[in-house]
């Protein structure tokens, strides 16, 4: 037994860690309140369970798979009560923020999981259905939904509650909003109960307990087990709709993908940093997210779901902030998600590298708190007179002031510097507009490499002072307001400098 | 329902005006409901006489019967050879073609009513075309239309099914003791056979069998319209198309009432009920539909269409036998028959009231378009959508080629290939087992193949991970897609956890209650299983030898003792897949790989237990036997879901911490460089290690070479995918004028209110 030798250390010590956590954990009152709940959890599971034996219900069995569920979504707030606790370690380097997406996207998954498992009972069901009783079909169901609805409703569970808000609708409560969107038109004065998001969460033990309710009236009537059966892949598929957006969601920020939702926002950046003076290219973009809901920024410990009924679009139109924005039954609401990136940064030989760090930083920071600019130059070596032999294209490439599009391509790949490999040129499925490494302005390479050496430097200086003046000049609330016009401004003066450069 | 509060403008030609509620019809438009509810009851009307008067005659005698005073009359009226330009002979043979499908379609269709009875019929078969189409769009592409839709077509599945199993026709009954054979003409004969083949009551056949006519009668409807505008008018074409299958059925009728005796005792009392069925159910229901679909909206047409008829049908199948009708049944023959035959029925009140729905539902003017996506904000505020997404999803490409696509890019990479020939053989095996148990009727063998096709979804997702790894990066999987396998391998060990689960709360039910086993079916199938099992495991046990001690296997269901074949070709699959992995970097195929010896070890369990059992009685063998098997897919699973945790959480990947413990070591001792700060290192794939760090130099260094130093000393260290920002006094300098940072962003969020009134054009960009 291999294995066990191999895991008798590591698993001691990681119950001690276990136990200490926890006791950290349970320091926080919070906590008691749902560690409570999860011993009524257990006990009630309990029940349940023992009653799904008793009456060979099928579809109780799905139903208390929900309560379970619950349970692991307790678990989830716990770890997230915990997460808020902790530091970065150095070998968890950004922080534990995203255990709880890992919790989140587990419990979705595992209740997926035990769906799949009540579809593949219930076909071996429909071969042989067996006789249900109903004895504790009907006090079950009240059982669940009851502590079900009383978990949901009195534990503020961050995590859940944000991805069930940030997440796309699930089609049961699609189709709950269309069926109350027709009853709001016959009767108008509903429309505030009706009209808002359902939670998905309360939607589906409501669904469930009304699945059960038919069943145990035609078992009572009619003796139609087969009902049973129906109604537990019912619950399942409802189970699939509901956590399936969930988990797809989670799953996202788990594989590092920038969120669709703030591409618009940070293409307008990127195509604003690669108008700066001195930048070539924007290449190797990385951003994605870090973990829910937390006001981004660091030594900002307070993890606070930021979202608010803004009617501005203003706001969003302005891209001044990390958020997500959902447009739901007329109330938008602003996810303020953390996002780390790192993005290359290729520029021109004679410009200053550090100020182009600083404004390339400047820009993306609104968006992206944990954030790592790498600036590089092609041919870096040149104007340094080192003695270091250097590839004869490279040199090829700078003798030329007149730089042809493909063979700005060919050097992207000889670069020593970059490592990630050249992204497809051809236009990604998801995004049609930008692709990434491809925020060239060719107009840009041409004039910028055909000046002067130094004298971008100069000019790279000036509009810097006078913007510093601008934004420091400008005393309190002023002060912000004249630096946004400031930065806004900038682009458009850098444009039009660049245009008014007589070619030499 | 959902047009009420749409209030849409198109109330309809005529309909007086588009505002107010729309479901009110105009003056105008009442008679013409009227008279559509009113051919409605006469049709259903029509169709009770014609399942009374079925059992006397023969289907082919009256499908030709019927084809001839629908000839006759329409010929009368329409005209069709004296008026209208001339039809040339390539459009005669379209003609013979369309008569060919339409004697196909109503001899489907009255074999339906011999079958299910006239109510059911009715319920199935009186769908107008547009609910059939919409149905079927929303069933089979991606833009049905909104949530209505589906629902529209849930109801409409439901109430099939409903009428499938919940509906207890008395004809079931009968059906015991119908013995085959003695049926009237070889047509009904084969049709008979088949339904028999299908293994289904000829109640549901007839179910079936009316589905399938629907769709050939939707079919048939739209490929004829392009001919019934070149014929001259749908009546024109309908009047010929008679005519051609008037003739067409003749010579079978003549040698079918040459062959046959018939049952038929007095033409002449027939008379009158062919009359009526001929009026009701041919010529008066084409002629207003005609009428109406020109006068009203097609989907309004439909709906109070369907409504009546469903109404109509339901009453009469509760008072057709009843006193009160026999007014209207102009067949009196049966009116002493007793009342058993497909009586009203819960199922069939249920599925008629679901039918209503799904009619009403999907027949209600789509809303297409009307879904957009958010692209932004106007710069006066109002919101921005994207409509063009329907017409984006129709560029996909043909079925065949993009599975002869995906298939090419499965047998490209090692690791897909082998899990997909091992899934071919999987499901081959699981149906194999699925045909074989329903053959002998062995309950066991059936419940172990969904079993297996339980257990497949995991390959199938191990697949997809494989394939879907090797994509290109986009925009929004920048780093590419490879991460795909580490989270396919964590759901896989997740999987195996629900499994080890359930397999130990069945152990521990069969611990407290034992149930007797059957051993002696069981015996020959697992010492099958482990001959092949064996042979598996001596194939890959060469190919595959680096550190998967850990990974002691495990099994599921030992209370589904029945074969377990296939391991055995899983193992020998996967022995080659295995080999050039290495070091067990590859989640997903470790995920497949455990999935695999679970089942392996599963057999051997089921083995072990069974020579136990019979060797020496203990039938606690088997859940003990389950009980470790659960104990030790959980724990073998345990390092994978470690393994795959760490890669998701971002850690530092512990076999590249020396290494880079050092190289940040060599990092500091470079010339010129003060410190380092935010190192970040994690693991983004199984071939991607990604790093950040940000380090500051004093002012003289070039920074490039800096970067090119630890850069090198980094990729030494592993590192592939590297950012490193060099920051010198400068930078922190221009950072605090620039004033940026968390501060500023969160003073600037807290002065958002202000920033609303700022529209000098700062935020249109």
């Amino acid at each position: 037994m291999g294995t066990i030798h191999l895991f008798r250390k590591p698993q001691r010590s990681f119950f001690g860690k276990l136990l200490r956590e926890f006791r950290l954990v349970a320091a926080d009152r919070r906590s008691w309140k749902i560690l409570l709940f999860g011993v009524i959890n257990l006990v009630c599971t309990g029940f349940l369970l023992m009653w799904c034996s008793s009456t060979n219900s099928i579809a109780l069995t799905a139903y208390t798979y929900l309560t379970i569920f619950d349970l692991f979504s307790l678990m989830t707030c716990l770890i997230s009560y915990w997460v808020t606790m902790r530091k970065p370690s150095p070998v968890y380097s950004f922080g534990f923020e995203r255990l709880e997406v890992l919790a989140v996207f587990a419990s979705t998954v595992l209740a997926q999981l035990g769906a799949l498992f009540i579809l593949k009972e219930s076909a071996e069901r429909f071969l042989e259905q067996p006789e249900i009783h109903t004895g504790r079909l009907l006090v079950g169901t009240f059982v669940a939904l009851s502590f079900n609805l009383f978990t949901m409703l009195s534990i503020r569970n961050k995590p859940f509650a944000y991805v069930s808000e940030a997440a796309s609708t699930s089609w049961l409560q699609e189709h709950v909003a269309d069926l109350s969107r027709s009853l709001c038109g016959i009767i108008p004065g509903l429309s505030s109960i009706f009209l808002p998001r359902m939670n998905p969460f309360v939607l589906i033990d409501l669904a469930g307990a009304f699945a059960l309710c038919i069943t145990y009236m035609l078992i009572e009537i009619n003796n139609y087990f087969a009902v049973d059966t129906a109604s537990a892949i019912a619950i399942a598929l409802m189970t699939f709709g509901t956590m399936y957006p969930m988990s797809v969601y989670s799953g996202k920020v788990l594989l590092q993908t920038t969120p669709p939702h703030v591409i618009g926002q940070l293409d307008k950046l990127i195509r604003e940093v690669s108008t700066l003076d001195g930048v070539l290219e924007v290449r190797n973009e990385h951003f994605w997210t870090l973990g829910f809901g937390s006001l981004s920024g660091p030594g900002s410990g307070c993890s606070t779901l930021f979202f608010c009924g803004f009617p501005c679009p203003l706001l969003f139109a302005s891209g001044n902030m990390a958020s997500g924005v959902a447009v739901s039954d007329g109330v938008i609401k602003v996810f303020n998600d953390m996002k780390a990136g790192s993005v290359h940064v290729r520029i021109r030989r004679d410009a200053n590298e550090q100020m182009v760090l600083a404004h390339v930083t400047n820009r993306l920071y609104t968006l992206v708190s944990t954030l790592t600019v790498q600036i590089f130059k092609d041919d870096w070596i040149r104007p340094a007179l080192l003695s270091v032999p250097v590839a004869a294209n490279v040199l090829n490439f700078s003798d030329h002031h007149i730089i042809p599009m493909p063979l700005l391509k060919g050097t992207d790949d000889l670069n020593p510097v970059t490592s990630t490999p050249a992204k497809p040129s051809s236009p990604p499925p998801e995004f049609s507009f930008n692709t990434p490494g491809k925020n060239v302005n060719p107009v840009i390479l041409l004039n910028t490499q055909t000046r002067p050496y130094g004298f971008g430097l100069n000019h790279g200086h000036t509009p810097y002072s006078s913007m510093l003046n601008q934004g420091l000049g400008v005393p309190g609330i002023g002060a912000t307001q004249g630096l946004r016009t400031g930065f806004t401004n900038i682009p458009s003066r850098y444009g039009t400098n660049r245009i008014g450069q007589p070619r030499p | 329902m959902e047009e009420k509060y749409g209030g849409d403008v198109r109330a309809g030609p005529g309909g007086g005006g588009g505002l107010g509620p729309v479901d009110v019809p105009s003056a105008r438009l009442t008679k013409y409901i009227v008279l559509l509810c009113f051919t409605k009851f006469l049709k259903a009307v029509g169709l009770f006489e014609s399942y009374d008067l079925l059992k006397a005659v023969h289907i082919v005698q009256f499908i030709f019967i019927l084809k001839l005073g629908t000839a006759f009359f329409m010929v009368l009226f329409q005209k069709p050879f004296s008026s209208g330009k001339t039809i040339t002979k390539h459009q005669w043979i379209k003609i013979f073609k369309h008569a060919v499908a339409g004697c196909i379609i109503s001899l489907l269709w009255f074999f339906g009513l011999t079958l299910c009875g006239p109510l059911r019929t009715l319920l199935l078969f009186e769908h107008s075309d547009i609910v059939v189409i919409s149905l079927l769009s929303v069933l089979f592409t991606s833009s049905g239309g909104g949530p209505a839709k589906t629902r529209g077509a849930a109801f409409f599945i439901i109430a099939v099914i409903c009428l499938l199993l919940f509906d207890n026709d008395d004809l079931m009954a009968k059906m015991a003791e119908h013995p085959e054979g003695h049926h009237d003409s070889a047509l009904t004969h084969m049709l008979y056979t088949v339904i028999a083949f299908l293994g289904v009551a000829d109640h549901k056949g007839g179910v079936l069998l009316l589905v399938l006519a629907l769709c050939c009668k939707v079919g048939f409807h739209t490929a004829s319209r392009k001919l019934s505008i070149d014929i001259g008018g749908g009546k024109r074409l309908q009047a010929l198309s008679h005519l051609v299958s008037v003739l067409l059925l003749c010579p079978w009728v003549i040698v079918l009432s040459v062959t046959t005796e018939s049952k038929v005792e007095s033409w002449f009392s027939l008379i009158m009920p062919f009359a009526t069925v001929i009026f009701s159910v041919m010529i008066l229901d084409f002629y207003v539909d005609s009428i109406c679909s020109v006068k009203m909206e097609v989907s309004k047409c439909a709906r109070y269409g369907s409504f009546p008829i469903f109404i109509s049908a339901l009453l009469f199948g509760n008072f057709w036998t009843h006193p009160i009708t026999d007014q209207l049944r102009a067949m009196n023959k049966a009116a002493h028959q007793e009342s058993t035959e497909h009586v009203l029925s819960g199922g069939v009140v249920v599925s008629a009231i679901f039918f209503i729905l799904s009619a009403n539902i999907l027949s209600s003017p789509s809303k297409k378009g009307q879904k957009g996506t958010l692209i932004g904000y106007s710069p006066e505020g109002t919101p921005l959508y994207n409509f063009m997404g329907d017409a984006f999803q129709h560029s996909s490409q043909s079925i065949p080629r993009f599975i002869k696509e995906s298939l090419k890019q499965i047998l490209e990479e090692s690791d897909s290939r082998q899990i997909f020939y091992f899934l071919c053989l999987n499901l081959l095996f699981t149906f194999v087992e699925l045909f074989y148990g329903v053959l002998t009727n062995s309950l066991g063998l059936i419940s172990d193949g969904f079993h297996m096709l339980f257990d497949c979804s995991a390959l199938v997702m191990g697949l997809f991970a494989a394939l879907m790894s090797r994509w290109k990066a986009t925009r929004i999987f920048s780093y590419g897609y490879g991460r795909i396998e580490i989270l396919s391998g964590f759901i896989n060990g997740l999987f195996l956890i629900v499994i080890a689960f359930f397999v130990f709360m069945e152990s521990v039910a069969r611990l407290i209650d034992p149930p007797e086993l059957d051993t002696h079916m069981l015996t020959p199938v697992s010492v099958g299983g482990l001959i092949v099992n064996l042979i598996g495991i001596c194939a890959f046990s060469h190919a595959h030898s680096h550190a998967h001690g850990a990974s002691q296997g495990s099994c599921h269901s030992s209370d589904h003792s029945h074969s377990h074949h296939m391991h055995g070709h899983s193992d020998h699959g996967h022995g080659h897949s295995h080999g050039p992995v290495g070091g067990g970097m590859n989640a997903n195929m470790r995920g497949v790989f455990l999935h695999v010896l679970a089942d392996t070890l599963g057999s051997i369990g089921v083995i072990v237990s069974t020579i136990l059992i019979e060797q020496f009685g203990w039938f606690i063998a088997d859940p003990l036997c389950s009980l470790f098997i659960a104990i030790l897919i959980s724990l073998s699973v345990v390092p994978l879901i470690k393994d795959a945790c760490q890669v998701l959480l971002l850690r530092l990947p512990p076999e590249y911490e020396k290494e880079l413990h050092i190289a940040l070591e060599k990092i500091q001792k470079i010339e010129g460089l003060i410190s380092y700060r935010d190192p970040h290192f994690w693991r983004h794939s199984a071939s991607i290690v990604a790093g950040t760090i940000h380090i500051q130099v004093t002012s003289d260094v070039l920074e490039q070479r800096i970067v090119q130093q630890v850069t090198g000393i980094l990729k030494d260290a592993g590192v592939n995918n590297l950012t490193i920002q060099v920051e010198k006094e400068a930078y922190f300098q221009h950072m605090s004028g620039l004033s940026t940072g968390f501060h500023d962003v969160l003073a600037m969020t807290k002065q958002m209110e202000s920033m609303k009134y700022c529209k000098d054009g700062t935020y249109i960009m």
